[in-house]
């Protein structure tokens, strides 16, 4: 007797509510562990203009929401970068996207343990150990060993849990701005310190283009993952109305926090103490300590650190999974598309992805003299990379419904195509300007080559070389794949409804 | 005669779930009872890339292990089908009790201590909770 499926997908059957939906668009992409890491590069790069540089960089980024919120319409069931670039790109490609998103897992966790592991340090006073390297070096390393086993037994912070730790954070990280700028208004703020303008927020004040490129990648890493929000709002219980609103207003939140909280930053210390400092990684705790004062500075520390803890799951779970996906589609070896019988999870290649994290770490970080910027500037360029390959994935599935309303025109045609565009120029210039260990302040090189573009480079020809040895031994069922394929009319229309089974690449 | 009533049974391929099938077969055969073995499949974590791939993983590997659990039923005379659920485990048994109205739930206890059931969530510790019916939960161990 065949066993009979009963098809409840768990998404579609107990949607969530409103706030739920608030909370994972907010905490998607870890706004306080997000702004802590980059604020003082963007700082440094832009200086006043930092706020515009936010703006600017969020418009790339809402285009190629676009892409995966159409993308996912037309398939729900069918994975998304790795599988969707392949159907359209072909396999080579697909299999480079997809690399490119593990390889984003493996670089994002160990400056995540790095951020939690000095903050953690500052929270309960202990500032030595935060300023020294192996100290934090070895408690990140703690950190990464319990990131992953949490992401493999997959426990779910409870909802209560998560919506008091976001809402926190965004509260402590207004609370500073708030502060700040009072200060700056009515005294008590350093004699640095400058009133804000409006001309702050002008993308188009920003002193010169190469300013803007580097800033606006940098911007790429802090929306990071917002598209999943986007996605998530689908599901939303109630009217369409409803659910959109609480994409919309997740949005804002977001997008005011940003702004807000980087004003008053650069407002309170002004640009060019902010920039002397911008080198210490727990820059905002300096800050907070000077606004806010014992013991509500611990507030912002707190933010910070739960923040990046808590963003695990957004960011190692997308990594793990895309190397499941290639494995069950043959595109990588079949032991990393193994599910733990008890937990459900990918923990093969979550492990794997740990413990390559781990090694990555420890020895960047003994060679690199800023591993956090070096990092995250690479991190930044492995994902406009696949940003870009999605956005021109999304533009020839819909290539055939294009032309059927304005309204698709635009937002399934013109928006990925632009967004890709955008991202695709950023990489490929910042990939070139951060070859000169000049324009990278830290000055880290290797041959003569800024770290980041040999990180973010060398990951992508790693890639190739893989790829390579994995085709030469065969695989023809994915390599063989046919590319430039084009979405169903009726699926675009919504007409029908996917069977739930067509899941993953591999079983196309 | 009336229909015989269904025994719920939870089961993934580790002790405590063989342990857990071996006395819901014993108890079926007792009560005369149909048994059900029921896979939830559903992965944590609602956002990330790939869902979809995870899900199906886990739907596969939810059709081999129960393929055994139905096939030493079977060999044991008990009347026994299969089902599996896009749901959370613990969500998967609830409902499917509801929806059959079993006579009661059993599943394996992996006795562990009620701290880090707690933490990384244990089964039959939300079920007894969360039930609206008996929970039998059966320790692996020598039987």
């Amino acid at each position: 007797m065949a066993p009979r499926a009963v098809e409840s997908k768990g998404l579609k059957k107990d949607a969530i509510g409103f706030v739920d939906a608030l909370v994972i668009g907010l905490a998607s992409t870890a706004p306080a562990y997000s702004l802590a890491a980059v604020i003082g590069l963007i700082v440094i790069d832009a200086g006043v203009q930092a706020p515009a540089v936010l703006i600017a960089s969020f418009v790339p980024m809402f285009f190629i929401a676009a892409a995966f919120y159409y993308m996912d319409r037309a398939d729900p069931d069918c994975g998304t970068t790795f599988s969707w670039v392949t159907r359209t790109l072909g396999p080579y490609v697909g299999w480079m996207g997809g690399w490119a998103i593990t390889m984003t897992g493996v670089l994002v966790v160990g400056s995540l343990a790095d951020v939690a592991a000095r903050y953690a340090f500052l929270l309960v006073g202990w500032d030595a150990a935060a300023e020294s390297k192996w100290a934090v070096i070895a408690f990140a390393v703690c950190l990464i060993a319990i990131m992953t086993w949490v992401c493999v037994i997959g426990t779910e912070a409870s909802a209560t849990l998560q919506r008091v730790l976001i809402f926190g954070q965004v509260a402590g990280l207004l609370l500073f701005a708030v502060v700040a700028l009072g200060k700056v208004a009515f005294g008590g703020a350093p004699s640095t310190s400058v009133d804000p303008q409006l001309s702050w927020l002008s993308p188009f004040a920003v002193d010169s283009l190469s300013v803007l490129t580097v800033g606006m990648l940098t911007g790429v890493f802090i929306y990071w993952g917002w598209e999943s929000a986007v996605n998530l709002t689908e599901e939303t219980s109630g009217d369409g109305a409803a659910s959109g609103l609480a994409g919309i207003l997740s949005t804002v939140i977001l997008l005011v926090t940003y702004i807000v909280t980087t004003v008053a930053c650069v407002a309170y210390a002004g640009p060019r103490l902010l920039s002397e400092f911008a080198d210490d990684e727990g820059i905002f705790s300096t800050l907070a300590a000077d606004v806010l004062g014992s013991p509500l500075d611990k507030l912002v520390v707190l933010a910070i650190l739960t923040s990046a803890l808590a963003s695990t799951q957004t960011t190692i779970l997308p990594a793990s999974r895309t190397t499941l996906s290639m494995a069950r589609a043959d595109a990588m070896p079949a032991a990393l598309g193994r599910i733990h019988p008890r937990y459900l999870t990918p923990h093969v290649s979550t492990i794997v992805i740990g413990v390559v994290a781990t090694v990555w770490y420890v020895g960047v970080s003994a060679f690199s003299e800023n591993f956090l910027f070096d990092t995250l500037t690479a991190l930044a360029l492995m994902i406009a990379f696949y940003y870009a390959l999605t956005g021109i994935a999304c533009v020839i599935h819909y290539r055939r419904e294009l032309t059927r309303s304005v309204r698709s025109f635009l937002f399934i045609g013109v928006a990925p195509a632009i967004g890709a565009l955008v991202l695709g120029y950023l990489w490929v210039k910042a990939t070139i300007d951060y070859a000169d260990p000049e324009t990278s302040y830290t000055g880290s090189a290797i041959f003569g080559i800024g770290l980041p573009t040999v990180i973010g480079i060398g990951f992508l020809l790693l890639g190739v070389v893989f790829m390579a040895v994995w085709r030469l031994g065969g695989h023809r069922d994915f390599f063989g794949r046919p590319s430039f394929e084009a979405v169903d009319p009726d699926v675009a229309a919504g007409r029908v409804v996917l069977e739930e089974d067509k899941a993953g690449a591999g079983a196309a | 005669m009336s229909e015989p009533r269904a025994l719920v049974v939870g089961f993934d391929d580790s002790d405590s779930a063989r342990a857990a099938l071996h006395a819901a077969i014993e108890l079926a055969r007792a009560l005369g009872d149909r048994l059900v073995i029921v896979f939830g499949y559903e992965p944590p974590g609602r956002q990330g890339e790939e869902h979809s791939a995870v899900l199906a993983a886990a739907r596969e590997l939810g059709e081999r292990v129960t393929r055994h659990a139905l096939a030493r039923a079977e060999a044991e005379q008990v009347p026994a089908e299969v089902i599996l659920v896009g749901q959370r485990p613990v969500d998967a048994l609830l409902s499917q009790a509801r929806i059959l109205d079993a006579r009661m739930i059993v599943v394996g206890s992996a006795r562990e201590h009620p701290v880090k059931g707690a933490l990384i969530g244990s089964t039959p510790h939300r079920l007894l909770h969360l039930a609206d019916r008996p929970v039998l939960a059966v320790p692996a161990g020598p039987i």
